[in-house]
């Protein structure tokens, strides 16, 4: 069966009112808790996940992924509109979107940025859809050493490039890492760093982690003064930009859609660069770039189409090797195992339903996300004038109430709770928790792929070189090291130098 | 943002002493494969020389010029998230006994009235609201089973 067969195939099974409803639900969601300032895509799906766990594998996704999508597009509502990035990617959107929204184009801003996304979207779709299936197919000739080097490589891929500081993003993984070796470990089966608390024994569930790091760390640090925003009001009426607005986007929005596939693709480079060098591309291409950073359209345009285009992206890895290459796709990849799933090349073969319909939801996520946005803009706008003295109690009762939800047990509670702090201390000391959460999904799988690799090889670690696959992976992985390494020495002698003068 | 760093560091290098620790009360390796000690052990290598790393660089370069900015919240903002921890932990402990709804109603009306500084009565309301829109969602939406507790809902 050919790509198009099995796409429609995945239309067919979108188009169930149970299907629809979970996207429709998913959309509406992720934009209301994409516009609150402070809670991110990965916040949201940690925070929505339990919602999921009474349902199958398919539906479940289909809302997870209408929820990334959502937040995504609610993202840049408060850029817009109070100047406030509802998430680190639509940082950019306040540069020229705020100031429009000053001089009375708001309307143009939303509706630009609301069609933008959907043009990144849907061309992000057909992206994955060209890049993941052969990727999938090639990488049925992985074996466990190829794994164990693909994850050694994602992984320094994720550090690397994913924080403001290098050790820090680092001390982050290996927690991470070590966290996920809580448990009966693969080899004897024997329970490790468990102390005799039986809850420990299946290891700390993701959920917890994920719930309590980006959940409650995140409300702890916005409840720590009393939040007010101010939002500028936009008429139902002047919604939809003009003609000449679209005319004058139109190449900025294609642009944006294959720098933000392209940079989504790679591990750890994420939507919050791919808007910014999109930026960057439309100011250097432009014929009036004074323009930037007084509201213009392009700046909204580009910026905006290649954050929705990276979240496609982002799927390619998650979908074709089973590696996520964000917080928000880790926060996936823990949710498909949850599912019961495997992620990576085999889902391709053993459930071609599942993956179909869900990368069909993508295309009908993103038709919902425009009809809903455009209308409905004001009235999302709105949930910003309530009060954050209702938010966070709310956002923190859904947190506790659903990771109790697993297992039934009141231990996740008081563990979610510690990470909660945790979460806290990490983003006031500007420590990312993407690397931890990336750490955690993917330390058994590391674990687990390094011991088949050696058994299978009656214990030869050349194994991991002399197959050319494996090879090639850990030599990019050795590579990067070495660059980051030496980056890391120069601006660690300039600043010693700097410091001295 | 030195201090922060070098009281990171600190806290990883703990860390990896303890993975190491820890470590070495398993096999490091088997037959063919490693053992279960072997993939903490060298977490633990790879953290204390992280750590170690974030250490010296604080003790190498100057305060930047955020230094004297504090991470930390002040006593109010520290007051209101030591709050917030508190009426956390004081649900999870009595989520059991008291039951979700019960829970959920102490949890909304104490932080409303404690720390938002509304009326008890509006406090008392939005407890209430709170209170039957979380157990309906999660009992009958989702069919989680919760805790009966008091009320034996």
């Amino acid at each position: 069966m050919d790509i198009f067969q099995h796409l429609m195939q995945g239309f067919s099974a979108i188009f169930t009112p149970y299907n629809l409803w979970m996207a429709v639900v998913g959309c509406f969601f992720g934009t209301i808790v994409g516009i609150l300032p402070g809670l991110g895509p990965s916040a949201t799906i940690a925070m929505l996940l339990p919602f999921t766990f009474g349902m199958n594998a398919t539906p479940a996704m289909i809302m997870l992924c209408a929820l990334y999508y959502g937040a995504k597009f609610g993202g840049s509502t408060t850029s817009i509109l109070i100047n406030v990035p509802g998430e680190n990617a639509s940082v950019v959107t306040t540069f020229d979107g705020y100031q429009m929204a000053l001089q009375g184009r708001a309307g143009s801003a939303l509706g630009i940025s609301a069609i933008g996304s959907f043009v990144g979207g849907i061309l992000g779709t057909f992206g994955l859809i060209f890049v993941a299936v052969p990727l999938a197919e090639f990488s049925l000739k992985f074996g466990p050493a190829e794994y164990f080097s693909l994850i050694v490589m994602g992984l320094l891929t994720i550090v690397f490039v994913g924080g403001k500081s290098i050790p820090k993003s680092l001390i982050s993984g290996v927690f991470g890492l070590a966290l996920g070796t809580i448990g009966s470990d693969v080899v004897q089966g024997a329970p490790r760093f468990v102390y005799g608390v039986a809850e420990l024994m299946d290891g700390i569930s993701f959920v917890v982690v994920v719930m309590g790091v980006f959940g409650i760390g995140e409300v702890l640090v916005s409840a720590e003064e009393h939040m007010k925003m101010d939002s500028i009001k936009v008429p139902f009426s002047k919604l939809w930009p003009s003609l000449s607005d679209l005319f004058q986007s139109r190449w900025a929005m294609l642009r944006g859609t294959i720098i933000g596939f392209i940079i989504g693709v790679l591990p750890g480079a994420g939507s919050t660069i791919a808007s910014f060098i999109s930026y960057g591309v439309e100011k250097s291409t432009s014929k009036h770039p004074e323009r930037f950073g007084k509201g213009a359209i392009e700046g909204v345009a580009g910026p905006e189409t290649a954050n929705n285009a990276s979240c496609s992206g982002e799927m390619v890895p998650l979908l074709g090797l089973g590696i996520p290459g964000s917080g928000s796709t880790a926060v996936m990849l823990g949710a498909l195992m949850i599912y019961g799933l495997r992620p990576g090349p085999m889902l391709f073969k053993t459930n071609p339903d599942f993956v179909w319909t869900l990368i069909a939801s993508l295309f009908v996520g993103n038709v919902i996300l425009l009809i809903m946005n455009l209308p409905l803009v004001p009235l999302f706008a709105y949930t910003l004038r309530l009060s954050y003295s209702f938010l966070y109690p709310a956002i923190i009762l859904v947190c506790m109430t659903g990771v109790y939800s697993v297992n039934s047990n009141v231990f996740d509670v008081w563990a979610m709770l510690i990470f909660g702090i945790l979460g806290y201390f990490m983003k006031k000391y500007d420590i990312p928790g993407a690397p931890m959460i990336i750490g955690l999904v993917l330390g058994p799988l590391l674990e687990h792929s390094l011991y088949k690799a050696l058994a299978l090889a009656h214990g030869d670690v050349t194994v991991f070189i002399i197959r050319p696959i494996s090879a090639i992976l850990l030599g990019i992985a050795a590579a990067m090291t070495i660059v980051v390494l030496f980056k890391t020495a120069r601006a660690m002698r300039k600043q010693v130098s700097d410091d001295q003068n | 943002m030195r201090k922060g760093d070098r009281v990171t560091g600190f806290i990883a290098l703990g860390f990896s002493l303890w993975l190491l620790i820890e470590s070495s009360r398993f096999d490091y390796l088997t037959t063919y494969t490693p053992g279960p000690g072997f993939l903490p052990f060298w977490l633990g290598i790879c953290l204390g020389l992280l750590s170690l790393y974030l250490i010296f660089d604080t003790f190498k370069r100057k305060a930047d010029k955020e230094e004297n900015e504090t991470r930390l919240p002040g006593k109010k903002a520290l007051f209101r998230v030591g709050l917030i921890l508190l009426f956390i932990a004081g649900f999870a402990f009595s989520l059991k006994t008291f039951g979700l709804p019960l829970t959920t109603f102490i949890f909304v009306t104490l932080v409303l009235f404690l720390l938002e500084k509304f009326g008890i009565l509006k406090s008392l309301f939005y407890g209430v609201v709170f209170s039957a829109s979380l157990f309906l969602v999660f009992r009958y939406w989702l069919e989680v089973d919760l805790p009966k507790g008091l009320l034996g809902l």
